[in-house]
C-alpha cells in the first residue's frame, strides 16, 4: 500500500498536475492582487459616499450651487435689497434655471436659507413640507453657516468662504434612493460592481495561493524524497548554484520592473496578457529553481556545486601546488608582484576619485585598498604564527621530544605540506627509535640470559682447578697446567661480568640515581683501595686538588666503577718508576678527575678504537684483562649526564671525566 | 660435638660434588638434592643445619624453597646464583635468606661465609654480653678487652685500625668522611692529598670482611665516606 501510494505520488502525472496547479494559482494569486489594488478604494470604503470621486464631485456641486445663489445675488444686494418675500419668484429667476444649470445633477438636492431675511432656495419639491429634516436624513447630509459645519462629507474651505459673517445657512445632500442620468449614480453604480469585484478577487486570489502552496509543497516534498543518487545519475550536470541565484534574482527585478511599468495605466486586456505570460514565466523560472535547490541539497551539492566553491577549491589546490617544492619560489614573486599590482591600481584609484577625476566615491576607495591589504596581512599573518608553532616542534623534536603535537589546525595552506613532511619525521624517528630501543634491550637480555648460562659451567672449572691444585700432583708440568687453567679461569669470568655490565651500561639498561658525590672524597677513597697495587706497581700517585669541596650529581656506585676501571689500567699499563697524576677540578657547570699516566708501551691506538672495542671487537685484545674497562666507564660517564675524553700524546695517557655539579634545588 | 650438616641444593650435579667436597675438608656431614621439593624432603628426613641453595632449578626453584622452608625453620641459608641483578640478591635476602653469593664463585669464600653462618647459627647467644660490648650482625667490639670479633674469632688490628673501628661502631650507621675519620682518630686537622685513611679502611675490610670487595660490616659509601652497617 505504501509502495503503491509512494509510487503514485511519484507519477509524472501527479507532478505535471502540481507544476499546473502551481502555474494557474500563481496566477491567480497575482491576477486576484492586481484585481484588488485597482478596486481597492471601493474594498475600503464601507458605502459609495465615502469614495473619493463622489466626494469631490459633491463639493464641486455644491461650490457650484452655493456660489450660484449666494455670490452674484449679493453683487446685486443693493437692488434687491427693496424686494418683499411676495416677489421671490419673480426677483430671482435663478430658483428654476438650476436645472438648467446642473442638467445632470438629478439626484442633488439643496436648500438655502437666509436666517436673517427667512429668504431660501431649494430645488427640492414644493410639497416638501420639511426640506431641512429631509436632507438631515440623507447618507451624505451637510450643514454649514458662516460659523459652524456640520454633515458627513468633508467640503472644501473654499465653499465655507463663500459664506463667512454673512446670515446664511446651506444644506446639501443626495437624495437616495438616486436616479439614474447623473454622475452621482454612476459612481453609486460604480462603488457596488468594484465592491463586489474586489471581493470577488481577494477571495480567488486566497484560494489561488493556498492551492499554490498546496502544490509547492507537495512538489518539494516528492524532491526531498527522492534518492539522491537516482537525482544524480537523472541530471548529472547543472548550472551553478549561485549563478542561478544569481540568473533567478535578475529575472525577478526584470519582470517586477516590467510589471510596475505596464499596470501604472488603465488596465486592459492587452495589458492583462502580457503580464499574465511574464508572470507565467515567473512562476516556471522560480519553480524550477527552488526545485533545483531542493535537489540540490537532497543530494548535499547545494554548496559545492557553486562557482564560488569551484573557484575557492581550485585555488586553494593551485596555492597548495604552489606552496610545495619547487615551484614555491616562483610564485612567491609572482605573489608579490600581484600584491604590489593590486595595491597601485588602488591607489591610483583612491587618488583619482578624491580629485574627481573618475566617477567614485573616495570613501569605498579606501576601504577597498585597507580592505585588501587586511586581508593579505591576515593571510601574511596566519603563516606568521604557524611558523613559531612549527620550529618549536622541529626543536622538540630535534631535543628528543618525538611525541611532541604538531597542531594541523592551526597551520595556513601555504605551510601545511612542510608541516605534513615535519609529522612524517616525527613518526619515522620515532619508529627508529623504538626499533633501536628494542634492539638494544634484546641484546642486553641475550647478554644476560648467556652470561647465566655460562656462569654454571665456569663455577665447576673454577671449583675443580682449585680441588685439582690441592691434590698433589706428581709432575710439574700438570701443576703448571692447572696454574694456566685457574688464571684463564678468573680471566672468563672477568670477562664475562664485564661483558654484561658493559652491555647494560651502553643500552642504557641501569638504575642511576642521582646523589650528591664528593670527588675529592671519591679519589682518596679510590687511591685507597688502590694503594697497595699501585706500589705494587712501582708509581708515584699525586693528587692535585684545587677545590676540596667539588661535589657532583651521579650515582656513587657508578662513580666508584668508572674510577676503578680507569687505577686498573693505570696500574696495568703505567711504566714501572714514573708518576701518575690526578687532577681534581671544576670549570662551567661540570666537575671533573683527570688521570694522566705514561704508557709503558706505545699507544698505536686511536682513542676511539679504545672506547669502542667492544662495539669493534676487531682488534687485538690485551692480555691481561677484558679491554672493556674504558668502554664501560665512557658510557657509566655519558648515562650520569657526564664527559669522558681520551687524550693519547705520544706515552702520555691523560683520561677526563666530567659530570654535572651537585646544585641544591 | 655433634657433627653439623649441611644441605647442598643445586641442578648441576658437577657442583653439587665440588661443594661436598669442600665442606667435607671443613668437617662437615653434607646432604645433597638436585630440586627444591628433594631439598625439601631432605629437610624433613635429615638434621640439617645449614642450606645452599641454587635458585633456577625444576620442580621448585630456589626462592620458592626458601619461602617454604622460613615457614617453620629458623636455619641458616645461603643462595647461590648465576643471577647477579642487585634485584636477584634483594629478592632473595628479602624472602628469607641469610646470604647471597652469585656465581662463579670462590669456592674458599664460600667456606668462609658457611662457617660464619654456622658460627652464628649454632653460637644461639650463648656468649654473654659483657657491658661495654658494641655487636652488629657477627662483628664485636669489645672496648674493655680492646678487642674485635667476627663470628666469635678474635682479629689482630693495629692501633689505628682499632681506633677507626670504634669510631665506627660508637657511631653505628652514620657515614664519616675521611676528613672526619682521620680528625676523630688521629686528633688533628686533615689536610688535603691525605689518603691514609682510606688505605687503613681497606685494610680493616681484609681483616674482617669475608669478601673485602663486597663488605658486610665496613661500607664504602662512595664520594660521600664510611660506615660501619648497623644489623
Amino acid at each position: 500500500m505504501d509502495i503503491k501510494l509512494r509510487n503514485i505520488s511519484y507519477s509524472s502525472g501527479a507532478k505535471l498536475l502540481a507544476i499546473i496547479i502551481v502555474w494557474l494559482g500563481f496566477l491567480g494569486t497575482m491576477g486576484g492582487c492586481i484585481l484588488w489594488l485597482d478596486n481597492r478604494q471601493a474594498a475600503n470604503a464601507s458605502s459609495y459616499t465615502e469614495t473619493y470621486s463622489f466626494q469631490s464631485t459633491f463639493s464641486r456641486t455644491l461650490y457650484n450651487t452655493v456660489e450660484y445663489y449666494l455670490a452674484v445675488p449679493d453683487e446685486d444686494n443693493t437692488e434687491n435689497t427693496a424686494g418683499d418675500s411676495a416677489s421671490e419668484d419673480d426677483n430671482w429667476p435663478q430658483v428654476n434655471p438650476i436645472d438648467d444649470r446642473f442638467p445632470t445633477m438629478v439626484n442633488f438636492v439643496y436648500y438655502v436659507r437666509n436666517t436673517e431675511t427667512g429668504q431660501w432656495w431649494s430645488n427640492l419639491d414644493a410639497e416638501e413640507t420639511d426640506p431641512i429634516g429631509f436632507i438631515q436624513k440623507q447618507p451624505s447630509t451637510v450643514f454649514f453657516n458662516g460659523r459652524t459645519s456640520d454633515g458627513n462629507i468633508a467640503i472644501m474651505e473654499d465653499i465655507k468662504g463663500l459664506i463667512t459673517d454673512r446670515p446664511y445657512e446651506v444644506y446639501a445632500a443626495v437624495a437616495e434612493p438616486l436616479q439614474p442620468g447623473d454622475a452621482f449614480y454612476d459612481y453609486y453604480v460604480d462603488f457596488n460592481r468594484s465592491k463586489v469585484l474586489s471581493q470577488t478577487a481577494s477571495t480567488v486570489s486566497i484560494i489561488s495561493f493556498f492551492l499554490m502552496a498546496l502544490a509547492f509543497i507537495y512538489l518539494i516534498y516528492i524532491t526531498l524524497l527522492r534518492d539522491p543518487e537516482e537525482i544524480k545519475t537523472q541530471r548529472p550536470v547543472r548550472l551553478y548554484t549561485d549563478v542561478h541565484t544569481l540568473l533567478v534574482a535578475i529575472a525577478a527585478v526584470l519582470s517586477l520592473t516590467i510589471g510596475v511599468r505596464t499596470s501604472m495605466g488603465i488596465p486592459d486586456i492587452v495589458t492583462f496578457v502580457f503580464l499574465a505570460i511574464v508572470l507565467s514565466l515567473d512562476i516556471f523560472i522560480g519553480l524550477f529553481y527552488v526545485l533545483s535547490m531542493a535537489e540540490q541539497i537532497k543530494t548535499g551539492q547545494i554548496f559545492t556545486n557553486s562557482l564560488i566553491y569551484k573557484l575557492g577549491s581550485v585555488l586553494k589546490g593551485f596555492l597548495r601546488l604552489a606552496f610545495q617544492g619547487k615551484v614555491f619560489k616562483v610564485w612567491m614573486l609572482i605573489l608579490l608582484g600581484g600584491y604590489g599590482f593590486i595595491n597601485g591600481l588602488l591607489f591610483i584609484l583612491c587618488e583619482q576619485s578624491y580629485y574627481g577625476f573618475i566617477n567614485g566615491n573616495f570613501l569605498f576607495m579606501v576601504l577597498l585598498l585597507i580592505a585588501f591589504n587586511a586581508g593579505v596581512v591576515y593571510f601574511i599573518a596566519r603563516s606568521l604564527v604557524a611558523l613559531p608553532q612549527i620550529m618549536e616542534a622541529v626543536k622538540e623534536i630535534s631535543a628528543g621530544n618525538l611525541d611532541y603535537p604538531l597542531d594541523s589546525a592551526i597551520i595556513p595552506v601555504s605551510l601545511s605540506a612542510f608541516a605534513e613532511d615535519i609529522h612524517s619525521l616525527q613518526g619515522g624517528l620515532k619508529k627508529a627509535v623504538a626499533i633501536a630501543v628494542k634492539g638494544e634491550r634484546m641484546k642486553t637480555d641475550l647478554i644476560t640470559n648467556v652470561s647465566h648460562d655460562l656462569k654454571t659451567p665456569l663455577t665447576s672449572i673454577i671449583n675443580y682447578v682449585d680441588l685439582l691444585k690441592k691434590e698433589k700432583l706428581e709432575n710439574e708440568r700438570a701443576a703448571e697446567y692447572v696454574n694456566v687453567l685457574e688464571e684463564k679461569s678468573d680471566r672468563l669470568k672477568q670477562l664475562i661480568e664485564d661483558l654484561v655490565e658493559a652491555s647494560k651500561a651502553s643500552s642504557g639498561n641501569l638504575t642511576i640515581t642521582g646523589e650528591k658525590v664528593d670527588l675529592h672524597e671519591l679519589i682518596m677513597q679510590a687511591c685507597g683501595e688502590y694503594e697497595a697495587k699501585i706500589q705494587q706497581a712501582q708509581l708515584a700517585l699525586h693528587i692535585n686538588t684545587a677545590d676540596e669541596t667539588i661535589a657532583v650529581r651521579g650515582d656513587g656506585r657508578h662513580m666508584w666503577r668508572i674510577a676503578e676501571n680507569l687505577l686498573s689500567n693505570v696500574v696495568k699499563y703505567s711504566m714501572p718508576h714514573t708518576r701518575v697524576y690526578i687532577d681534581i677540578a671544576s670549570d662551567d657547570g661540570y666537575g671533573s678527575f683527570t688521570i694522566k699516566n705514561i704508557s709503558a708501551f706505545p699507544l698505536n691506538i686511536s682513542p676511539e678504537q679504545l672506547t669502542e672495542r667492544f662495539v669493534r671487537g676487531d682488534e687485538s685484545r690485551s692480555t691481561d684483562g677484558s679491554g672493556l674497562g674504558l668502554s664501560i666507564a665512557q658510557s657509566l660517564t655519558t648515562l650520569q649526564g657526564g664527559e669522558f675524553q681520551l687524550e693519547i700524546d705520544g706515552d702520555l695517557f691523560k683520561v677526563t671525566t666530567a659530570l654535572p655539579l651537585w646544585t641544591e634545588e | 660435638m655433634e657433627r653439623l650438616n649441611v644441605l647442598i641444593c643445586d641442578d648441576d650435579t658437577a657442583i653439587v660434588d665440588a661443594l661436598e667436597i669442600y665442606l667435607k675438608q671443613e668437617g662437615y656431614g653434607v646432604e645433597k638434592a638436585y630440586t627444591g621439593t628433594q631439598a625439601l624432603q631432605a629437610l624433613s628426613e635429615h638434621e640439617i643445619h645449614l642450606i645452599l641453595l641454587d635458585i633456577m632449578m625444576p620442580e621448585l626453584d630456589g626462592l620458592s624453597a626458601t619461602i617454604r622452608i622460613r615457614e617453620d625453620r629458623n636455619i641458616p641459608i645461603i643462595i647461590i646464583s648465576a643471577k647477579s641483578e642487585d634485584t636477584d640478591k634483594i629478592a632473595g635476602l628479602n624472602f628469607g635468606a641469610d646470604d647471597y653469593v652469585t656465581k662463579p664463585f670462590n669456592p674458599l669464600e664460600l667456606m668462609a661465609r658457611v662457617k660464619s653462618q654456622m658460627r652464628r647459627y649454632t653460637a644461639l647467644g650463648s656468649i654473654a654480653l659483657k657491658n661495654g660490648i658494641l655487636k652488629t650482625g657477627g662483628l664485636e667490639l669489645d672496648r674493655e678487652g680492646k678487642e674485635v670479633r667476627v663470628d666469635g674469632e678474635i682479629i689482630r688490628l693495629t692501633p689505628i685500625e682499632y681506633g677507626i673501628v670504634v669510631f665506627l661502631m660508637e657511631n653505628m650507621g652514620h657515614v664519616f668522611s675521611i676528613a672526619q675519620i682521620y680528625e676523630q682518630v688521629w686528633n688533628e686537622p686533615s689536610y688535603a692529598a691525605e689518603n691514609t685513611v682510606a688505605v687503613h679502611i681497606r685494610r680493616i675490610r681484609e681483616k674482617i670482611e669475608i669478601n673485602p670487595r663486597e663488605p658486610k660490616y665496613l661500607k664504602v659509601v662512595w664520594g660521600i665516606g664510611y660506615k660501619i652497617e648497623k644489623y
